[in-house]
């Protein structure tokens, strides 16, 4: 019960802290907008054009605004102590992780569910693929947040070269977007590739606290 | 017998009395592939441009095998804490990234007569690119952690998850419709390519090999002298 | 009771401290002092086995706290160096998040209370980032009232207060040990508290 209590106590602190935090959160998805328009205006408005390749585009664009503040997923409550402090409160290390992960995943990346209707008319997508988009990007956000914990947690220990967690989570959700964006190409391949996108977020789900948390402990250690 | 892939001490000894006649041998065999090499014959279709294939080929081959290599020391090394396959990794991983640039870029002057193009996103193509930025990465790697046992155990288990591109790359030709063709030399029984073409092409592979070992020992050896201290 | 046995540390094959042996039983102060780079952190961190230590063990009421870890953190309050409130919330935020961490019995009118001994009542509602640097620490220091805990581990806790918060610091601390409570601490500045003890890491 008290356990229960404690992981209510840091949804609560997190959710506070996103919400003093709003200006962030909404540049992301500002970045997202305008870097759909950049696009456009790069490519022209060529309306046959723009449907054939936007869901390209939007899954692409999407994960790069979400690397934007991967920085900030550990460092914060690394630097003051808050992860020793949660920790003596009886909580394992790869359990603080996975709580981030689900509060990373909860308030950064759904807010972009509101985005993606709005996006895909900028392309003028058809219905089924909006729907589509939708529900991958649900599954594909949590694999997201996954890397980005496993990304964020080796930059605990690293203070030189601060991009390779960028691109580590780029190389790593190169299956993800062959998986998401291909789940339009062929109409009766769908319940496949859903069912293989879901497999691969609950393996990263077991994987990554495990890692994050590791690295977290050989960052203390460090320190 | 064969502690020296495992000791660094052993690894030293070995190295130092095989070193000189590996390179005579190595000379030798290298000019020997130049000289098949020049001699072969043309190709019907492709004329003078077929004698790519002797470097492009090769180079392709050493590619995936130094990958290989570093796959199973990074699992050696993790498993039994061996830290000689840390170093390995180390050397050999700019060797790897030497072969596949020669590899990309040779089939680029190759692709370009050909298939008319100098690139095409082809699975091939595509992944072996992607071996490429992996090899990278594991260079940058070495780079970026300030303790050591956290960069070594790191690079391996990032080796351990890149190498799910090696069997993509093999096989990629046969799950795939690709432009590229599939392979005509691993067909032991019957290699869809002819005797006068073949010989050069196994000498030369051979040659390079033995490069890239004559490199690679080279290497290790400054990587031991350079972390004494832990060994 | 804290039993510390033969306890050596190494930081990347650099010795730290070697051979420490140190007991502090039930209403004991205990303040380690030393130059800078002496391992007084690191001696601490070591006792709450953020660092690993290979030689040597640590005991808590008679247990190897390795094997007891979070036995032995229920009962202590850790104040670090660096501030753990976090600055974008506010300073009754944090103090309702420490409270629920250490499950602690304080009701809104006993923090009320408190806050005003310290002087904090008129920030309650004011994010700490907007408070000066003493009075994050004062903020800090609440921790120890808050998780009700027995044994103190302090790090630096005298850096950056004024005359009247060192007064109050001793003050609390003298009726933490007439309770039986068990406190080391680790600082450059001598307090005058009676029955200290000081080990010198010099």
């Amino acid at each position: 019960m008290l356990f229960v209590k404690k992981i209510f106590l840091f949804f609560k602190r997190e959710s506070k802290l996103f919400h003093n935090n709003i200006v962030d959160l909404l540049s992301n998805i500002i970045f997202f907008f305008l870097s759909i328009f950049v696009f456009v205006f790069a490519l022209g408005t060529d309306e046959q054009l723009l449907r054939s390749i936007g869901l390209g585009i939007i899954w692409s664009l999407l994960l790069f605004s979400s690397t934007l503040s991967l920085r900030k997923f550990y460092e914060d409550d690394f630097n003051n102590g808050v992860l020793i402090i949660f920790h003596m409160s009886g909580i394992s290390y790869e359990f603080i992780a996975f709580l981030k992960i689900i509060s990373h995943f909860l308030f950064v990346q759904m807010p972009f569910l509101i985005s993606l209707p709005i996006a895909s008319i900028f392309f003028n997508l058809p219905i089924i693929e909006v729907y589509n988009l939708i529900l991958t990007f649900i599954i594909g956000s949590l694999i997201l947040s996954c890397l980005g914990s496993i990304s964020a947690s080796m930059n605990l220990l690293n203070k030189t070269n601060f991009s390779i967690g960028s691109i580590l989570v780029l190389l790593f959700s190169i299956p993800l977007i062959i998986f998401s964006v291909g789940i339009n190409e062929y109409e009766n391949n769908f319940y496949s590739l859903f069912n293989l996108l879901l497999g691969i977020a609950l393996i990263f789900l077991g994987i990554s606290p495990w890692s994050s948390g590791a690295f977290i402990k050989l960052a203390l250690k460090n320190k | 017998m064969f502690k020296f892939l495992l000791n660094p001490n052993s690894f030293n000894k070995f190295s130092d009395t095989i070193f000189k006649p590996l390179v005579a041998i190595t000379s030798i065999i290298l000019v020997t592939g130049l000289i098949l090499v020049y001699r072969s014959p043309l190709d019907y279709q492709q004329g003078l441009t077929v004698k790519i294939m002797y470097i492009h080929v090769p180079s392709a081959w050493l590619a995936l095998l130094t990958y290989a290599i570093m796959t199973i020391y990074s699992i050696i090394s993790l498993a039994f804490k061996i830290p000689f396959g840390f170093i390995i990794n180390k050397a050999i991983a700019p060797i790897g990234t030497v072969f596949t640039v020669l590899c990309l870029l040779s089939g680029s002057l190759w692709g370009k007569p050909m298939w008319g193009t100098w690139w095409v996103w082809d699975a091939r193509l595509t992944s072996v690119a992607i071996l490429l930025i992996i090899y990278v990465i594991i260079i940058f790697l070495n780079q970026t952690f300030e303790n050591r046992e956290v960069r070594e155990k790191t690079i391996a288990i990032f080796i351990l998850i890149g190498s799910i591109n090696l069997p993509i790359i093999k096989f990629s030709v046969d799950w795939w419709n690709t432009l590229h063709q599939p392979a005509s030399v691993s067909k032991l029984s019957s290699p869809s390519i002819d005797i006068s073409m073949l010989q050069p092409l196994l000498v030369m592979t051979v040659a390079f090999s033995l490069v890239g070992l004559i490199i690679a020992i080279l290497r290790i050896k400054v990587e031991i002298l350079t972390r004494k201290n832990y060994l | 009771m804290l039993l510390v046995n033969n306890l050596s540390f190494y930081r990347n094959d650099i010795l730290i401290f070697e051979d420490l042996n140190l007991s502090i039983g039930n209403g004991q102060i205990t303040q380690i002092r030393g130059k800078n780079g002496s391992g007084k952190t690191t001696f601490l961190k070591v006792i709450l086995n953020i660092l690993d230590s290979k030689i040597g063990e640590i005991f808590w009421e008679g247990k190897n706290i390795k094997k007891n870890i979070f036995n032995f953190y229920n009962e202590t309050t850790f104040i670090m160096d660096q501030n753990t409130s976090s600055r974008k919330l506010t300073v009754f935020d944090n103090i309702n998040f420490w409270r629920g961490l250490s499950s602690s019995k304080l009701n809104d009118y006993d923090i009320n209370l408190l806050l005003e001994t310290f002087n904090l009542k008129k920030y309650k509602d004011t994010k700490v980032m907007y408070l000066s640097t003493g009075e994050v620490k004062k903020l800090e220091l609440l921790r120890l009232i808050l998780e009700k805990k027995k044994l103190w581990i302090l790090d630096e806790p005298y850096n950056h207060l004024d005359d009247l918060s060192i007064e109050i610091l001793n003050q609390t601390f003298i009726d933490h040990i007439n309770k039986d409570g068990i406190i080391l601490f680790a600082s450059h500045f001598n307090p005058s508290i009676e029955n200290l003890r000081v080990i010198d890491f010099n």
